[in-house]
């Protein structure tokens, strides 16, 4: 399946690894259909995340993707790894933005189906790890440093953030960001197959507009299977990727305050004002001592 | 006054314990509470010190904008353990303690009045959680005190080394930069060659002193001026300008060829050209956040910079030779005029605040208990409104700066107050001074 599909899976892939659902005016038209195509890949266990090319897709170079495209499809490396194998399939995901102002979270709760024996069985014989990729839409932002205190307390397996990290600039001077969630679902029959994933986020202040708040919308995230087999040699170790074709979620929206442009002129006036007089105050009480 | 019972030794005790709670506190609340006690800082600060801990550079770590001097003081917090910063920043803090005690000693001020200068500081609950929390500033704090206690014994070349090494670590002591001149001028030294401290001494006396400066007055303008600048001009003078210059350069040389551009960047050039748009409580943040998209013009750039000018060279001129007073103001009219003011920045003139107490004529009840007040509830009425943008989300962007204005208000009577009620005395005594109180000796 995978040798005789090979190029035109390889620019599903891309366009899909690369967030196509991101900002990317690109023109690259076939990977705009990429995110909804079913996907199964593989990737060496030395590759740390699947998402990290990302960031290329924001500054525009998508054709400079070899990284991925030559770990995951031309090597030999998915050679004898079961593709049909019955894996975890999803029942159910949703997600909702939950806190008020401008540091909230965004929980996803995630189900899969065949809870009962064949989950077992699969965690019994794979080491599985759900992959959740969420593009974050202009003017919000997840700091990785924040995600990297989940990982040491072992909340999840691992977090990363690529596209633009910087925690203090605004929306209009930064770009977008995404962020790559790993979490282990070996406790996973324990929990009734249901998961609950949270996501730190915090708003940039957002450009000017004369409506007083700026609305920011969140797309759907992709949901990946990351699993191999539990006896791997480590020399051909590969993880299996599964697209688990999550349905699109109800579009969270965050509405974040903003300036208007019509205070740009007394504001500028009286802040000026105030600081002159205050500073001609200070003066006379000197000169007066 | 001061019973028996409060010591030093028990006051510094006390305050150890303080200290030692807070951490233990704050370690708790961060293992079991959702919200964090330690500062967001400290931990950019560790993760630098462990990225150095590793051979790296602590600018691998973002938002590290510091001297890499601070990185390095915290390597142990990789090696030995994760607090070490936060018992070294409340070391400092209660150092800071004792060299507020250590400076009023100098100037005559009885144990009574010091001791309730040092709990000024040491009970102020701004400086002990700041400390305990893992903000570095109470380091910044010791060294300035401790740049005074030398230049009271006569030490300039110390003095001058902590100092280049201070601007280095933190810029902002560089407003000190004129008033140390001024009073390493012509009459810095007495016949001994060493300073000789205007002692604390009763209201009558003080009087007196205050009279001199009018003396001056009365010789023409131009005449004061050139007196002024050549009285500027001494050996210790330039050699204090230019050991303090060499040390600030051959620190951040060094730096610069350790690290790059990133250090110069990030610990130096930022600073300098800082404009946050996010809330804080400058008066200036809503204009910022305004212009952020189209940037400034210069006239915008130059109206933000005169007042803070102004005020600073007015201060200096008129109150340098009483220089804890002049130093005390200085800060505090540098943050309420900055372009970004946070609380940690307070902590620089609470350090000060208790070198002044001894001189000023102003009770606790009522003056001193308004001016506390009117403090605090700006900054408090401040707070809520942010409270409300940041955690709920409303549009409070203009009730928000109007709080600005009116904390600036705030600070502005504060100083206004504190000016009001103050015994000028110069630190160290002046030849016409020291003979005009012979005289006023010998007609007693």
């Amino acid at each position: 399946m995978a040798a005789a599909s090979g190029p035109w899976l390889l620019v599903v892939v891309v366009a899909w690894v690369l967030g196509v659902a991101a900002a990317s005016s690109s023109s690259s038209s076939p990977g705009q259909a990429g995110t909804s195509q079913k996907f199964n890949k593989c990737m060496p266990c030395s590759r740390r995340y699947v998402a990290d090319s990302y960031l290329d897709t924001l500054i525009g170079q998508l054709a400079q993707h070899r990284d991925l495209t030559e770990t995951s499809d031309s090597a030999d490396s998915c050679k004898g790894l079961d593709y049909d194998l019955d894996a975890p399939m999803l029942t159910e995901l949703h997600s909702e933005l939950v806190g008020e102002g401008s540091h909230r979270r965004l929980v996803y709760h995630v189900e899969f189906a065949n809870c009962a024996d064949a989950m077992v069985n699969f965690l019994d014989n794979y080491d599985a790890n759900l992959v959740v990729i969420e593009n974050l839409p202009n003017g919000v932002f997840a700091d990785p440093f924040e995600l990297q205190h989940f990982v040491e307390r072992k909340v999840y397996l691992d977090m990363a953030v690529f596209g633009d990290t910087n925690l203090e600039l605004p929306s209009a001077l930064s770009n977008r960001s995404s962020v790559e969630i790993h979490v282990d679902l070996a406790p996973l029959a324990s929990m009734n197959c249901n998961l609950v994933i949270d996501l730190p986020l915090h708003a940039r202040y957002p450009p000017l507009d004369a409506s007083g708040y700026a609305t920011v919308e969140f797309g759907s995230p992709d949901l990946l299977l990351r699993y191999r087999k539990k006896d791997t040699v480590p020399e051909s170790c590969s993880w299996l990727l599964k697209d688990l074709d999550a349905a699109p979620v109800e579009k969270a929206t965050w509405r974040i305050p903003c300036g208007d442009e019509a205070h740009i002129g007394f504001v500028s006036s009286i802040t000026f004002l105030s600081a002159l007089v205050c500073s001609i105050l200070i003066v006379i009480a000197a000169l007066f001592y | 006054m001061a019973s028996a019972a409060v010591t030093l030794p028990r006051v510094m005790l006390a305050a150890a314990a303080v200290r030692a709670a807070m951490l233990a506190l704050g370690e708790w609340q961060d293992a079991h509470l959702e919200v964090r006690y330690t500062d967001v800082d400290y931990l950019v600060f560790s993760d630098a010190a462990a990225s150095i801990a590793a051979g790296g550079s602590p600018f691998a770590r973002a938002t590290y904008r510091y001297s890499p001097l601070l990185a390095y003081l915290l390597v142990p917090n990789s090696l030995l353990h994760p607090t070490w910063g936060k018992l070294l920043f409340s070391a400092a803090d209660l150092l800071v303690g004792l060299f507020i005690d250590t400076i009023l000693k100098l100037r005559g001020v009885p144990d009574s009045t010091r001791i309730w200068s040092v709990v000024a500081w040491l009970f102020n609950p701004f400086t002990f959680t700041i400390g305990t929390r893992g903000n570095c500033e109470p380091i910044v704090c010791a060294v300035i005190l401790w740049i005074l206690i030398c230049l009271m014994n006569g030490r300039v070349l110390q003095a001058s080394f902590w100092y280049g090494l201070i601007v280095h670590f933190r810029i902002y002591p560089i407003i000190y930069a004129i008033p140390f001149v001024i009073v390493l001028g012509k009459n810095y030294a007495g016949p001994a060659g060493r300073p000789i401290l205007t002692q604390w001494t009763s209201k009558q006396h003080l009087q007196s002193d205050k009279s001199s400066p009018s003396v001056e007055g009365a010789t023409s303008l131009l005449t004061n001026l050139w007196n002024f600048l050549t009285s500027l001009i001494t050996r210790n003078t330039i050699l204090f300008g230019l050991l303090s210059g060499s040390m600030f350069f051959l620190w951040t040389g060094v730096f610069f060829y350790l690290y790059g551009w990133e250090f110069l960047n990030e610990a130096l050039l930022y600073h300098l050209s800082r404009t946050d748009p996010r809330h804080n409580f400058s008066i200036y943040f809503y204009h910022i956040y305004l212009h952020h998209q189209q940037g400034f013009s210069s006239i915008q750039k130059l109206a933000s910079f005169l007042p803070q000018l102004i005020v600073q060279l007015a201060l200096i001129l008129r109150f340098s030779r009483d220089l804890p007073f002049c130093l005390f103001l200085q800060t505090v009219a540098f943050v309420a005029f900055n372009k970004v003011m946070t609380a940690q920045y307070f902590v620089w003139f609470f350090c000060l605040l208790p070198l002044i107490l001894p001189w000023t004529t102003m009770k606790l009840k009522w003056k001193g208990l308004a001016c506390i007040l009117v403090w605090m509830g700006s900054q408090l009425h401040w707070l809520m409104w942010a409270y409300m943008l940041e955690f709920k989300g409303q549009n409070v962007f203009i009730p928000l700066w109007a709080a600005g204005l009116m904390f600036l208000a705030a600070n502005i009577f504060v100083m206004l107050m504190v000016i009001n009620h103050h015994k000028f005395t110069p630190l160290f005594s002046s030849s016409t001074v020291k003979s005009a109180s012979k005289i006023a000796a010998k007609k007693e």
